[in-house]
């Protein structure tokens, strides 16, 4: 195991490293920007180092700095967390070229991996289902034209880069298309410092569903159920569950066998999520892999019991996973909730400011993973999570139940947060039945949405 | 402005003094460009960029500019200074354009003037190791934006820079320390410098 971790993120996932570092007896170094001095991961960490401006194209996004930072304070390895430099395998090969470690996959693995199309290429050649797409990215406007017609409208505009819906757009005739390819390649060069897009067929009634996986460097891999993220506001999770309630138990076992013996015949390593469409019918078709922690690591954790950070860091090091298939139990119902800085009566502006008051809920089955504190100031610079209401319950009904006492004794004054939309969510008769698809709240619209949660 | 040219019969009998002219109009002719012209590309380039400073020569003249707070850049470190000590006219509390054209004494400002405390203290431009000059030593006497040393950051060297006029005080930190982004690194002490005495161009 590493000595000494550089923890190159922020906010809920770098308290999240930080605590499992702790539970490894693994020293830690919190990196972190101007902004973020304050914060409660720099609070807590026996050693922090600031790495750069506010700007986390200076900071966090810093290769250099990262490094520099992990080198002058004697660390051994570097846990890159979500987003940023998670999955950028020039960053991982720069780290392994200064003798650290990279947690997360090796940078020949992130490479294989990195672009989208050879990835549902690579996988589809391992028997996974995978969705109809352009051949290749988009070379001009021209090409994306003649790609849609030949893959039927409506297509979604995806980034090859990077993930969070940014640089994303469905569209239904050509006449779209054409007019969103811009503000795409904009924001997804914005984004991610890449601009090529790629085009995949969108099933309007679809569920987003995703298998957890884990691979050891001796080709060992095993899974960890799905997770159903079918609730999203323009491309962004805002809630995911597991199990997914739109497919039987043989269904669900099926799916993450067939899912990490793909990626396990390709060659993957190390902790990594694969994202699948599952249609009306239950057909499923691989879109995406993560290859890194997620967001919504803690919804397999609460189900199995496992430390998904501190298996990450043990596979990283070199370790065997320890634990075969057979050995997972799968326990219960689980239900994140992303909390946000955003108000959802102004179209989910994401907001920033004092937190004047902050009280964290608890009871049985619930955690919550925040870096909130009172009188914290949230800088303006980055994401909106607050942080991730995870409620657990020996069953679906139950786990409802407990998150809405849960989300009703969530205090954050300061601040407007999108917990309104939560409460909604568990008030809806859609959400309740299990029947929520992913494009759900943009078609019916947040607001009017909400206006239903209220009068209900 | 630039000179009116020297007539025949002052050329003739006094060479040297007209070359002297001749230099000093086209350097006013330089000066006149610019700030016309080049200043404002530079200050959008820099802009542009996210670069911490850029800096083009011309001729004897040299024209740098650096964001306000040094190379550190962001509205972030200036905020913090001015969070330090509340004075809204420091260097580094101006325009990005503003700190152009250095090299002759008019453009200075007075620092008695301006400094409300007598110190101000260098900061790191990024996180690595830092060596200062091996010229500098307590007592040198530095221009705002003059080199003091710099921080190497995985091979590239960040420059370090006075934020002030003044002199060099006391090092914070050892040659060859760790040093993170922002670390206080280098006291300048502010001395009254009258503003004619501050002229170093032609």
């Amino acid at each position: 195991m590493f000595k000494k971790v550089l923890i190159a993120n922020r906010g809920e996932i770098a308290l999240r490293i930080l605590r499992a570092c702790r539970t490894l007896g693994v020293e830690a170094v919190v990196a972190y920007s101007e902004a973020d001095k304050g914060s409660l991961p720099v609070g807590l960490a026996d050693e922090a180092i600031c790495i750069g401006p506010a700007d986390a194209r200076r900071s966090y996004l810093s290769a250099p700095a990262v490094i520099s930072a992990a080198l002058v304070t004697g660390c051994d390895a570097v846990h890159p967390g979500y987003g940023f430099l998670s999955e950028d395998e020039g960053f991982a090969e720069v780290v392994a070229a200064h003798d650290m470690t990279f947690i997360g996959p090796p940078a020949s693995v992130l490479e294989r991996f990195a672009s989208k199309a050879g990835t549902r290429q690579l996988l589809g050649a391992h028997g996974l289902p995978t969705i109809p797409g352009s051949d290749g990215m988009l070379r001009d406007d021209l090409h994306a034209l003649n790609e849609a017609e030949r893959i039927g409208y409506p297509v979604l505009v995806k980034p090859s880069a990077g993930g969070g819906g940014k640089g994303m757009r469905m569209v239904r005739t050509p006449r779209e298309l054409e007019s969103v390819l811009k503000v795409c390649r904009s924001e997804a060069k914005a984004a991610f410092g890449d601009d090529s897009l790629y085009l995949e067929r969108w099933l309007d009634e679809n569920r987003h569903v995703e298998v957890q996986v884990a691979v050891d460097r001796y080709g060992h891999g095993i899974h960890l159920g799905e997770r159903d993220c079918s609730v999203q506001r323009r491309h962004q999770k805002i809630l995911e569950e597991a199990p997914t309630p739109a497919l039987s138990e043989a269904a669900r076992a099926d799916l993450a066998d067939r899912a990490v013996r793909a990626v396990v015949a390709a060659g993957y390593e190390n902790v990594g999520t694969l994202e699948f469409l599952v249609d009306a019918r239950g057909a499923f078709y691989f879109i995406e892999i993560n290859c890194r922690i997620q967001v919504e690591h803690p919804v397999t954790e609460s189900l199995t019991g496992i430390d998904l950070v501190t298996m990450q860091m043990r596979i990283a090091a070199g370790e065997p996973l320890g634990v075969t298939q057979s050995e997972i139990a799968f326990d219960g119902h689980a239900i994140e909730f992303r909390i946000n800085a955003e108000d959802p009566a102004h179209d989910f502006r994401p907001g920033a400011g004092v937190v004047e008051r902050y009280h964290a809920p608890g009871g049985p089955g619930v955690r919550m993973d925040s870096h909130l504190f009172s009188g914290y100031e949230v800088p303006p610079f980055y994401d909106s999570l607050l942080g991730k209401l995870i409620v657990w319950g020996p069953d679906r009904a139950t786990a409802i139940a407990r998150s809405r006492v849960a989300l009703d004794e969530l205090l954050v004054e300061g601040l407007t947060t999108n917990v309104e939309i939560h409460q909604a969510l568990l008030a809806s008769e859609t959400f309740l039945e299990g029947r929520m698809t992913t494009n759900l709240l943009d078609r019916v619209g947040s607001a009017a949405f909400l206006a239903a949660a209220a009068r209900a | 402005m630039p000179e009116p040219p020297p007539s025949d019969a002052r050329r003739s009998e006094r060479r040297a003094t007209a070359r002297d002219a001749a230099e000093r109009a086209a350097d006013h002719a330089a000066i006149d460009r610019l700030s016309a012209d080049l200043l404002p590309a530079l200050i959008a380039k820099l802009g542009a960029t996210g670069l911490g400073e850029l800096e083009v020569r011309e001729g004897s003249w040299r024209v740098r500019l650096r964001r306000p707070g040094g190379s550190t850049g962001t509205g972030s470190s200036r905020d913090r200074r001015a969070g330090e000590k509340g004075s809204p006219d420091r260097p580094g509390e101006r325009a990005p354009g503003e700190r152009s054209a250095r090299g002759h004494g008019h453009h200075s400002d007075s620092s008695a003037t301006v400094k409300v405390d007598h110190r101000s203290v260098a900061t790191s431009p990024a996180v690595g190791i830092f060596q200062p000059r091996t010229d500098l030593s307590t007592g040198t006497r530095v221009r705002s934006g003059d080199r003091l040393g710099a921080v190497d950051m995985l091979g590239i060297a960040q420059e370090v820079v006075a934020p002030a006029d003044g002199i060099v005080g006391a090092s914070l930190v050892e040659p060859g320390d760790a040093v993170e982004y922002g670390q206080e690194l280098i006291v300048i002490e502010f001395v009254p410098v009258p503003a004619s005495t501050n002229g170093s161009g032609s």
